[in-house]
């Protein structure tokens, strides 16, 4: 039985607004540019240790009265690290020792939770609208933040957060008859296909799958931006 | 006249009713409607709205005369006046006590029947699942095998509303009194916890026909589990058209909320369907769909257009409006009196409990009492041969030797059904006996026995037990301090890193050496807490260290009585995935594996050993040995206390009201923790009743100290006959219940 009817509804001037937002947007074109994010394997006991190590907390976290569920989402994530600045590339053995990671490691880390438990998840990105007294908080944060982080100096740190629009890594999970469910491992939540504008709204996804898949009445394919 | 609607449940507190949505759905739709609002509490806030014309307070529902009410109520609906209610247990007074009437919305009494909780059989068939229920009237030690195996996860719920989280026993036998004295019902219920997302169906009708019908997810949730925000969302055609046969089948007349959790698969579980609007009713006019208006419209042929709404969510505030002086407010309670009220507690501020002795009359049969323990014949009977003798003094210890060894009996016949491999290995735990009897007859069973002390090593040794035998765990292993501990031991456990420094420089310890895990997630102040990745890679030096040297094993002790089956599941197989991953990491094959202890007496026995062995032999195939440390639930129903009656008191109808006895929470100390059976001993009767079992009663039994929590039962059918001197007999005295037991006011 399907309980939940898909509301049709038309955009209402959508696509104009995120134009003009976008048209503000310095780092608009590295956004739509970048790879999602992974974590470096030295192929050394090094990064094995931490993997092996977080595997087996994250199975120790799943455990306890979600554990009679298949799908256990990591939202222990959220309450065990922080979120902050991550400076790239990042290993496995760096990881654990950072004080702050960002939502990049937070995908990433989040995929390799889904995996082992079976399911098939693929890196996902997003544009988010935001105003710009948050943003300004985020840039001062990330500013803040780096300047704490002392041994990784050499690094790039990716310019996610713009005036309007921010940057953000997010997971993708395959579920039966050709759907996805789209979860934001930095927080904790599932992401709606419902479209909105305003704070925190979902202005564009795209998904790293190579299979097509359905996301309420969106179609996501490879590599492609699908705007809400 | 002209026609008004009257809407019932006007609180708009905390824990809000509907009748405020109700009049603002209502008069956004049709202006001109005179509204009147209803209650049954002058400190109903809604009353003091502005969308209400009109307000008629009535008196308190226990002063209520039903059939005053009901004539009232026949003369204000014959007039071709309207009333909406929006009370849970007002939609059942009038299904009893009025009936339906065409300008009445409220379901009729079958309706409320087939959506009872904790079935709602109803509803079942549009693809929801009901979380698993059973009474709190059951006997105590079904509710407590119930709570062990839903891991404490559990609600304690009334048939109407109120729900109480049950995480403990001690809490659940409050809340269990605390909810019987409410309700004076006999339909309470325990039902299993479901986590997902909470969601609701809502619907109007009008006579059968179904009017409106929504899908609401709950985005913001108070801590009372109201819902503070929400978004509502259309339903498709095939599920409207299905739940518009059901509707109809139920004649439902009125608005309606069924109320679901959608779990992390994504199945959906019924929790309860309120046969009333919700209260955040006008968040769904907000959102597009007004459902109070289209059930009026129908009812009343009045044209009704819906707007479309382009953002269909709705927010809770709060916000202060002038109150009305023609309903005032309450005056302000003494304050002395204020902490002793409960007026005003209750749902709507009207303490809707008052009602239910009048429903209870004409729809319960059944009385209000726990069923009787099943007590098996061998235990009682046992009991019962000690105490023809019995003239010692109390509070004292029996020792049930014949149950306790067909206890043992009983798990090695569980381990010969057993696959051959990994060998099941038990390990007697000493700090569950005050008997060496026991020592002795778990090794002649073929047990290991477990110390944590060198004392205990000594006590073991004195009754035979060879060092070969002896597992040594725990933080106070080498307790005396001592540089020269015995050696020789089967197996040793670490309970930190610091420790295994030490023991490691020890030659001839013991054969088998490791570490006790201490579990991320679980609570626990013992073993190696591996959640910090530097002590998993210090465990992990310590682990390559003892390559060649001895042989590896690794231990874990999560109480399954407390933490419930289904969670010490999960935790032994979170225990293997860190296992695997020292194995792979330092190439040093883990060979035994001690699952430890902590079971309640009737859980140990039913223990899968053979999905033990095939989990631990899929994830660790070198492992030879897997042991379990069961004490508890070999001997926690081992002895008994024996306590002879101080004092007998009585209630003015000369009832026994209360008995005190000579024992006391020092002899017990986990009497609150988990249900005991409780027998009677006459001194001075002679025939077969002398004897008996003692199954929940009024009388409530106080032990001898001075102090508050010395209540050994809330209540038991202590016989009238009762005198000082006669005997009560406190079953499942064992185990940690007797090894913890202290001296106590004895002079």
């Amino acid at each position: 039985m399907i309980l939940d009817g898909v509301k049709k509804q038309k955009p209402n001037r959508f696509e104009n607004h995120f134009q003009e937002l976008i048209g503000q947007e310095e780092h608009y074109s590295r956004w739509i540019e970048h790879p999602s994010s992974s974590i470096l394997h030295h192929g050394k006991s090094c990064c094995e240790e931490a993997r092996l190590w977080f595997l087996s907390y994250a199975r120790s976290m799943e455990g306890g009265v979600s554990s009679q569920y298949q799908m256990r989402p990591p939202t222990w994530l959220s309450q065990v690290f922080e979120w902050g600045p991550s400076v790239w590339p990042i290993s496995w053995c760096q990881v654990f020792q950072e004080k702050t990671i960002d939502c990049g490691v937070f995908a990433a880390l989040s995929r390799e939770v889904f995996t082992a438990q079976g399911f098939e998840v693929h890196p996902a990105q997003a544009l988010i609208s935001y105003n710009q007294t948050c943003t300004d908080h985020w840039k001062d944060l990330w500013e803040t933040g780096l300047r704490n982080l002392e041994s990784h100096q050499s690094g790039d740190v990716f310019p996610w957060v713009g005036d309007q629009i921010v940057y953000h890594e997010i997971c993708l999970l395959e579920m039966p008859e050709e759907k996805a469910r789209i979860f934001d491992s930095t927080f904790g939540y599932w992401f709606e296909p419902q479209q909105r504008v305003g704070f925190g709204a979902l202005l564009s996804i795209r998904s790293e799958c190579p299979r097509i898949l359905e996301w309420g009445d969106k179609v996501l394919s490879y590599g492609e931006w699908v705007d809400l | 006249m002209e026609k008004k609607i009257y809407i019932s449940g006007m609180h708009s507190g905390q824990n809000p009713c509907a009748g405020v949505g109700i009049a603002r759905s209502l008069r956004k739709a049709f202006p001109n409607l005179h509204l009147v609002g209803v209650d049954h509490w002058q400190g109903s806030s809604g009353l003091h709205h502005e969308v209400v014309d009109d307000v008629l307070l009535l008196p308190q529902w226990k002063q209520i005369d039903s059939l005053r009410h009901s004539e009232y109520l026949e003369t204000l609906l014959d007039s071709g006046n309207i009333w909406i209610s929006g009370l849970d247990v007002e939609t059942h007074w009038l299904a009893q006590n009025f009936g339906t009437h065409p300008n009445l919305f409220a379901p009729p009494q079958a309706a409320l029947e087939k959506t009872a909780k904790p079935g709602v059989q109803a509803f079942c068939q549009l693809g929801f699942q009901v979380p698993e229920s059973i009474s709190a009237f059951l006997s105590d030690s079904e509710i407590h095998h119930f709570l062990r195996q839903n891991s404490w996860q559990c609600w304690l719920k009334g048939p109407y509303h109120e729900a109480k989280r049950t995480s403990s026993w001690d809490g659940f036998e409050r809340s269990r009194e605390a909810m019987k004295k409410e309700w004076k019902t006999s339909q309470l219920f325990v039902q299993k916890n479901v986590i997902g997302h909470e969601e609701s169906i809502c619907f109007s009708a009008c006579r059968g026909k179904l009017t409106a019908l929504i899908h609401m997810q709950k985005r913001l949730i108070t801590p009372e589990g109201k819902t503070w925000a929400g978004r509502v969302n259309p339903v498709s055609r095939d599920f409207f058209e299905e739940f518009e046969d059901i509707i109809e089948q139920l004649k439902w007349t009125g608005g309606g909320e069924i109320e679901f959790v959608r779990d992390l698969d994504g199945k959906k579980w019924i929790i309860e369907c309120n046969p009333r609007f919700p209260a955040w009713i006008f968040g769904a006019t907000l959102s597009g769909v007004n459902l109070p208006a289209k059930m009026i419209a129908a009812a009343c042929s009045l044209p009704f257009v819906e707007e479309i709404q382009k953002y269909p969510c709705f927010t809770r505030v709060v916000h202060e409006i002038p109150a009305k002086e023609a309903v005032g407010l309450p005056i302000p309670q003494d304050p002395s009196l204020v902490a002793w009220s409960i007026e005003g507690k209750g749902k709507g501020g009207a303490v809707q409990a008052a009602l239910i002795p009048q429903l209870r009359q004409q729809s319960e049969t059944t009385k209000m009492e726990e069923s009787d323990q099943k007590i098996p014949p061998l235990y009682t009977e046992e009991i019962k041969n000690h105490l023809k003798s019995f003239e010692g003094e109390t509070p004292t210890r029996i020792h049930l030797h014949d149950w306790t060894f067909s206890r043992f009996e009983a798990l090695v016949t569980g381990i010969q059904k057993a696959h051959s491999h990994p060998k099941i290995q038990i390990a007697y735990s000493v700090k569950t006996s005050a008997t060496d009897a026991h020592l002795k007859h778990a090794q002649k069973c073929g047990f290991f026995t477990e110390c944590i002390s060198q004392m205990e090593i000594q006590r073991a040794l004195r009754t035979g037990v060879p060092p070969k035998e002896i597992i040594l765990n725990g933080p106070g292993k080498f307790w005396p301090l001592t540089t020269e501990p015995v050696k020789d031991l089967h197996m040793l456990f670490c309970d930190s890193i610091e420790e295994f420094d030490r023991v490691i420089e020890i030659p001839d310890l013991a054969r088998v050496l490791g570490f006790r895990i201490q579990l991320p997630k679980l609570q626990s102040r013992f073993g190696v807490p591996i959640d910090k990745i530097e002590n998993f890679q210090a465990l992990l030096k310590c682990v390559r260290r003892l390559k060649n040297r001895s042989e590896l094993g690794f231990h874990f002790h999560m109480p399954s009585w407390a933490i419930g089956m289904q969670r010490w599941k999960e935790a032994m197989k979170s225990l293997l995935t860190w296992c695997q991953s020292i194995e792979q990491l330092t190439e040093v094959p883990i060979r035994h594996l001690d699952l430890g202890g902590g079971f309640f007496p009737s859980d140990l026995e039913k223990i899968n050993f053979s999905w033990v062995q095939e989990s631990v032999r899929s994830a660790l195939p070198e492992v030879k040995v897997i042991y379990f440390e069961p004490g508890r639930s070999l001997t926690q129903e081992g002895e008994a206390l024996v306590s002879r009656v101080l004092d007998v008191r009585k209630n003015k109808d000369e009832e026994i009201s209360e008995i005190v006895v000579d024992a006391c929470i020092a002899e017990m100390p986990l009497i609150h923790a988990y249900f005991h059976r409780v027998f009677f001993q006459s001194q001075t009767k002679t025939d077969e009743k002398q004897f008996q079992p003692l199954q929940k009663g009024k009388t409530k039994i106080l032990g001898r100290i001075c102090m508050e929590n010395d209540v050994l039962s809330p209540g038991l059918n202590i016989p009238a006959s009762v005198q000082l001197g006669d005997l009560v007999i406190f079953g499942d005295a064992g185990a940690y219940e007797r090894t913890m037991s202290y001296d106590f006011g004895r002079g």
